[in-house]
């Protein structure tokens, strides 16, 4: 049963089969192949209630926050701003890279939107100033990954969703380890650049007044990220309110820089309800393939296998974390959480792992996968920004950061607390 | 002829995508709205998380036709991508079909559950006791148009093919190239 399932979702994907189409079949096939009961009969209560579920109405919600702010014109201001920051640290614009990354990220939430944004502005720095280019198109690659896992996160809703976990404590226990992943990109620069100095370019140099002016277009992005995350974390409101005050705060942002108009709601909308269709279609076929899975015992034949094997769970983790690295060279990410989050989410509980704390860690997978070559979509989108060149220049510039995940991954099993210890003092 | 329909459709759905945003704008303001009354004069409105909710449920319904258009949905084409150019066109209409195919099921079982709402004037168990066909009913033919929609894709993309017609095969089913999703996700 467990062989079957892995091969026709392994056949469907490889056909180029949308991934909700995927996902619906097998379950459509499981059911006829080893269910004595008409599980499709349940398709329309559950797309029903995944459709209308109020944690999910933050998706769209989070979605159009992200695509008002993108037209809000802050971006190009945003960098600038951090770029006086931050372009002491040996590495100089690399590091704007990254801290602009991080901070576009937390509001977007698209990866692919992230490093188009940050790369359209970044890459024409490197000639000006004569950086080592791979290392340059890393920062730029590896930073767009950082939104998956800083909150606002779709990605850990989605995993909230389909576990069963609180989504309050995943943000919070995704917050120290997506500041400090940030953090550790910056250190790999840092120290890149010590060994070999002619990479980090022309020496930039700020005065503090210089940093002051700076200031006001650091607000907007950090106000939004703080009314959204900290209303959350104070307890003030629940993911999807804080949403819904993300997308009227960013329009009142619009409104301040003059960008509000009908003609710009109308792109924000095409595109929320662009990704928001895509994603509900995927997920309304997720869930009634877990519906099915467990019904007909996979989920449990699966959990029985892993923890039959006799590995301590320390070795098992470590080979789930293996076999989640090798799919995301070859996966793309929303997929990849939608198939495996389910599957592997109750051997690891069995296992005596935290859920939160497995959240927080796939999601580090999910980033290391939007890197990994041969399919890594944001090696891609930096390429295409870039125009000329070759794509291995990119992949050379975001292994050291690849390694630098794998770090962040090592960190987080060693230290389990650095995910749960902003949950613990609240829950 | 076929051309013709596509564009009016394509029209439609996206009329009907503005509509189903403008219904998730309308709802951040009502749950802002609902989150203000409570924290500062501590009173609630109540209802604006059921309400949002079923705003959600018919908004993406309506975008799914305007989503198949875009071809929005994610593929993994890593394999398509090396096989000979020739055998593209039917994977892509496989694939195609795979999800109005699904489409299609959940359809035929959300038609007997919209049935069995309006043979029994099933209402929510809330609060507001909402009869469930009116967020039903709009959802409902959200879906159908969506399934209308992949039909009429797939049997304009056949044509298309029999017509030699590469460029257009690609621009209804293929999958989408890595410069047009970018341009998608950018201002």
């Amino acid at each position: 049963m467990l062989t079957k399932t892995l091969l026709i979702l392994l056949a469907l994907i490889a056909l180029a089969v949308p991934i909700a189409a995927s996902l619906g079949w097998l379950g459509l096939i499981l059911q006829f192949t080893d269910s004595p009961m008409p599980l499709h009969r349940a398709i329309s209560d559950m797309a029903w209630q995944t459709s209308t579920d109020f944690l999910l109405v933050a998706i769209p919600m989070f979605v159009m926050m992200g695509e008002i702010l993108l037209r809000a014109g802050i971006t190009e201001r945003m960098y600038d701003g951090i770029v006086k920051w931050l372009g002491w640290l040996p590495g100089g614009l690399m590091h704007s890279n990254i801290g602009s990354s991080a901070l576009f990220a937390a509001t977007s939430g698209s990866s692919v939107a992230t490093a188009a944004t940050i790369g359209t502005v970044a890459v024409p720095q490197i000639e000006k100033r004569g950086y080592n280019e791979p290392l340059f198109l890393g920062t730029v690659a590896a930073g767009g990954t950082l939104g998956i896992l800083i909150p606002p996160s779709i990605n850990l809703i989605l995993y909230g969703l389909l576990t069963n976990t609180s989504v309050p404590e995943l943000y919070l226990a995704g917050f120290l380890p997506g500041f400090l992943l940030a953090a550790l990109f910056m250190a790999t620069v840092v120290i890149a650049c010590m060994i070999k100095p002619e990479w980090g370019g022309a020496q930039l140099r700020h005065t503090w007044a210089e940093r002051l002016r700076a200031l006001p277009a650091l607000i907007p992005p950090l106000g939004i990220f703080l009314v959204v995350v900290g209303s959350i974390y104070a307890g003030l409101a629940t993911p999807t309110e804080a949403a819904a005050l993300g997308v009227v705060a960013s329009m009142v942002l619009a409104a301040l820089n003059r960008k509000l108009t009908i003609d710009m709601m109308r792109q924000a909308i095409e595109g929320t309800m662009r990704t928001t269709a895509m994603i509900m279609l995927i997920i309304i076929a997720a869930v009634f393939l877990n519906f099915v899975l467990s019904i007909i015992g996979l989920t449990q034949a699966l959990t029985d296998f892993v923890t039959g094997l006799g590995w301590t769970p320390m070795q098992t983790m470590l080979m789930i974390v293996a076999v989640l690295i090798l799919i995301g060279c070859f996966m793309e990410t929303l997929s990849m959480l939608l198939t495996m989050a389910p599957l592997i989410t109750p051997i690891v509980v069995a296992l005596g792992f935290d859920p939160v704390w497995f959240g927080i860690l796939l999601m580090v997978l999910l980033e290391t996968a939007l890197i990994t070559p041969p399919i890594g979509i944001n090696l891609y989108v930096v390429q295409s920004i870039r125009k000329a060149g070759a794509i291995m220049d990119v992949i050379k510039g975001a292994l050291p950061f690849v390694i630098t995940m794998f770090v962040m991954l090592a960190l987080l099993l060693i230290f389990p607390q650095m995910a749960l210890w902003l949950p613990s003092l609240v829950y | 002829m076929i051309d013709a329909l596509l564009g009016g459709t394509r029209r439609l759905g996206l009329w009907l995508t503005w509509l189903g945003g403008t219904l998730i704008v309308l709802s951040a303001f009502l749950v802002t709205l609902e989150v203000f009354l409570r924290k500062v004069f501590n009173v609630s409105i109540g209802g604006a998380d059921e309400i949002s909710g079923y705003a959600f449920g018919v908004a993406t319904a309506l975008a799914f036709s305007y989503a198949l258009f875009e071809r929005a949905h994610i593929r993994v084409d890593a394999l398509i991508g090396v096989l000979p150019q020739w055998l593209r066109p039917f994977l892509n209409l496989f694939g195609h079909v795979l999800l109005i195919g699904f489409a299609f099921v959940v359809v035929w079982m959300v038609w007997g559950m919209v049935a069995d709402t309006l043979e029994f004037g099933s209402r929510s168990i809330t609060p507001m006791r909402v009869p469930l066909a009116i967020p039903q009913i709009p959802w409902l033919l959200g879906w159908i148009f969506f399934v209308f929609t992949g039909m009429l894709i797939a049997i304009a993309a056949i044509v298309k093919y029999f017509q030699r017609d590469e460029a257009g095969v690609q621009d209804l089913i293929g999958v989408k190239s890595l410069d047009e999703q970018i341009q998608d996700e950018t201002v």
